[in-house]
């Protein structure tokens, strides 16, 4: 099937082939080749851009797709990270294949034991509840002697992962590849989840709880579900973040790292495949500039961009993007698609 | 004994303060559907135009609450009518935009003021102490407790006892017919947050003596105020008052007995209520 869509494709004329592959291309480009050529302050950007796409992508899951407004998601970013963190620390265990392993199941028991009590209320009161939470973890990790170096707030001084492939060495190019692959996979099941029976149940549960209560459907049992996923995937995203940053601290638990998942699906667009992917790379880089100019300032250009883009911008620039594309395909594509 | 009544007056005090912050946000949350996140900003904002009155340029401290007031309810005034007005109907970005608020509000603070933390500081006027029955008590407190307890009766008197609490409290039930009377629903929207944002922003003033002004002053005190409206109850003076006290009580004798432990005892308090009560002690039947 897959093999005749694609011989069908090619028998098209090339400018509806060139639009079709667009995405693709400028998707590739963007990803695998123009970081190879850049220097590797650049590359590092794009890392962080990556892990925090993840990030957002997760958040997305929960709100976009099940309309959860859950305001502590950093919780389960920062139980996967400090997982990973403090058993490098105390341990020494780097591999890759236990820590990433790890770290998921610590952000996911997690989301799990939250999710229990969280969802038992819902409406405003889920806000309420899902925000004092992330707090609460946010004053265990401060408050922990053990979670923290000797000395300081949080751990730091933490090794790159251990792939376990002999004579491999880290650069900042392979680190990019190393992250990419895996935001590749994840980003792939969420596309899955998203895209199966079960996210469509929870798109349902978003337009008309009720409805779907009477077609049968276990709601609260859904939304469950899908608070867990989202927090494996966040507490994922949160040990990429350790890999990368080899520091974390109580900040990357509380309410200031909850708030960029947010804002990154509501500049991106929310309930959409590529929203919160470019809601992330808009942040990640204008957090860069920002950081050359006026790194005291930020916070403040945080807030105003999310103002500006909650009353003026709404849907979102992954829609924007997906309409052009659209409309060049309506003009130069086939109408056989 | 000696540990015991002190800590009560000072968890008294500090419920008083997080009764004043959590009525508005629970009155607000009840009549407009939305959580404001940004109230706890407001809060600061009052701390810190209260302490540069009070403290720095020396005048009454009494001028100080009420310019503090002033300077909250201007800002909710801005945040109402300019931002959350064109969001009618959309609860989820309303409670998101205030979000955004409170990253600008606090790096303005920092702005202005300054990164350093204010110290508590004590109004001239209310320095030393009473005694009562023999025991002495911080005047500076008991002041707190009395402008809380004459705060909680003006409010429940305006709730229960007035029209306009009546239509505020029908607003809450039923919106549509509430509005189907000829009532101005948008109007009270906009003074009942004016409201709420004036007593945030004094609280921030009379609570600047136990707590002082900081940056990040404005998530902290909307912790407590959140989990004061979880255990009290939604959209009522009554369940801020008692939800506001009973935290404060239990995180003020959390840290005096288990210091290591202080942070978890209120989160402790919170998950009792939810998995007993989610609708909280007071709560308004929705």
């Amino acid at each position: 099937m897959a093999t005749d869509k694609i011989r069908e494709a090619f028998r098209q004329p090339w400018q509806s082939q060139l639009i079709r592959f667009t995405p693709y291309i400028a998707g590739a480009l963007l990803l695998v080749i123009l970081p190879a050529v850049m220097p590797s302050y650049v590359q590092s950007i794009w890392t962080r851009f990556l892990i925090f796409a993840l990030f957002a992508s997760s958040y997305d899951l929960i709100y976009g797709h099940t309309g959860l407004l859950s305001l502590g998601h950093a919780a389960y970013f920062g139980a996967g990270g400090y997982a990973v963190a403090a058993i490098m620390l105390h341990y020494n265990i780097n591999s890759f294949w236990i820590t990433l392993p790890l770290g998921i199941i610590m952000a996911t028991i997690v989301s799990a034991g939250f999710g229990l009590l969280a969802l038992r209320v819902s409406g405003m009161y889920f806000l309420l509840v899902t925000f004092a939470f992330g707090e609460a973890l946010y004053a265990f990790t401060w408050n922990m002697p053990w979670l923290s170096t000797h000395g300081m707030q949080g751990i730091a001084g933490l090794p790159r992962p251990d792939l376990g492939i002999p004579g491999f060495t880290w650069n900042t190019i392979s680190f990019y590849y190393f992250i990419l692959v895996v935001f590749l996979i994840c980003f792939f099941l969420v596309y899955r989840i998203m895209n199966s029976p079960f996210g469509h149940a929870l798109r349902g549960i978003r337009e008309g709880e009720s409805r779907m209560r009477a077609l049968g459907y276990n709601t609260w049992l859904y939304k469950y579900i899908a608070f867990i996923i989202t927090g494996a995937f966040a507490g994922a995203a949160g040990v990429l973040f350790v890999y990368y940053n080899r520091f974390i601290s109580p900040t990357h638990v509380g309410v200031a790292t909850s708030f960029l998942p947010m804002i990154m699906v509501i500049i991106g667009g929310s309930g959409t495949l590529l929203g919160p992917v470019i809601g992330a790379f808009v942040i990640v880089f204008v957090e860069y500039f920002a950081s050359l100019f006026t790194p005291e300032r930020w916070p403040l250009i945080l807030g105003a961009i999310f103002v500006a883009a909650i009353m003026y911008a709404r849907g979102g620039i992954s829609i924007h993007l997906t309409r052009l594309w659209k409309r060049l395909d309506y003009r130069y594509g086939s109408t056989k698609s | 004994m000696e540990l015991l009544l002190p800590n009560l007056v000072n968890g008294i005090s500090f419920g008083m303060i997080l009764f004043l912050i959590a009525a508005g946000l629970s009155i607000v949350m009840g009549l407009m559907g939305i959580v404001n996140l940004a109230h706890g900003a407001l809060y600061m904002v009052g701390a810190y135009v209260g302490w540069t009155i009070a403290v720095q340029w020396q005048l009454s401290f009494w001028l100080a609450v009420f310019v503090g007031g002033l300077g909250g309810a201007l800002v909710g005034l801005l945040i109402e009518r300019v931002f959350l007005r064109r969001l009618y109907k959309q609860p989820n970005e309303q409670v998101l935009l205030t979000y955004g608020f409170v990253y600008i509000l606090s790096n303005l603070c920092i702005w202005v003021w300054g990164g350093y933390r204010r110290l508590q500081f004590t109004a001239p006027a209310l320095y030393g102490s009473m005694d009562i029955a023999g025991m002495p008590f911080a005047k500076d407190r008991l002041v707190i407790i009395a402008i809380g307890i004459i705060i909680a009766v003006a409010l429940w008197w305006l709730q229960d006892r007035t029209r306009v609490g009546a239509i505020v409290r029908a607003g809450m039930d039923d919106k549509e017919t509430t509005t189907g009377l000829g009532i101005n629903l948008n109007l009270v929207f906009t003074a009942v947050f004016i409201l709420a944002a004036f007593i945030a922003g004094a609280a921030g003033v009379i609570g600047a003596q136990l707590l002082g002004a900081y940056s990040w002053l404005g998530t902290d005190i909307l912790l407590y105020a959140l989990i004061v409206v979880v255990v009290g109850g939604l959209g009522s003076v009554q369940g801020a008052l008692l939800g506001g006290l009973i935290i404060g009580l239990i995180d003020t004798f959390g840290k005096a007995l288990f210091p290591q432990f202080a942070m978890f005892t209120i989160y402790l308090a919170m998950i009792a209520i939810l998995l007993a009560k989610p609708s909280g002690l007071l709560g308004r039947k929705t």
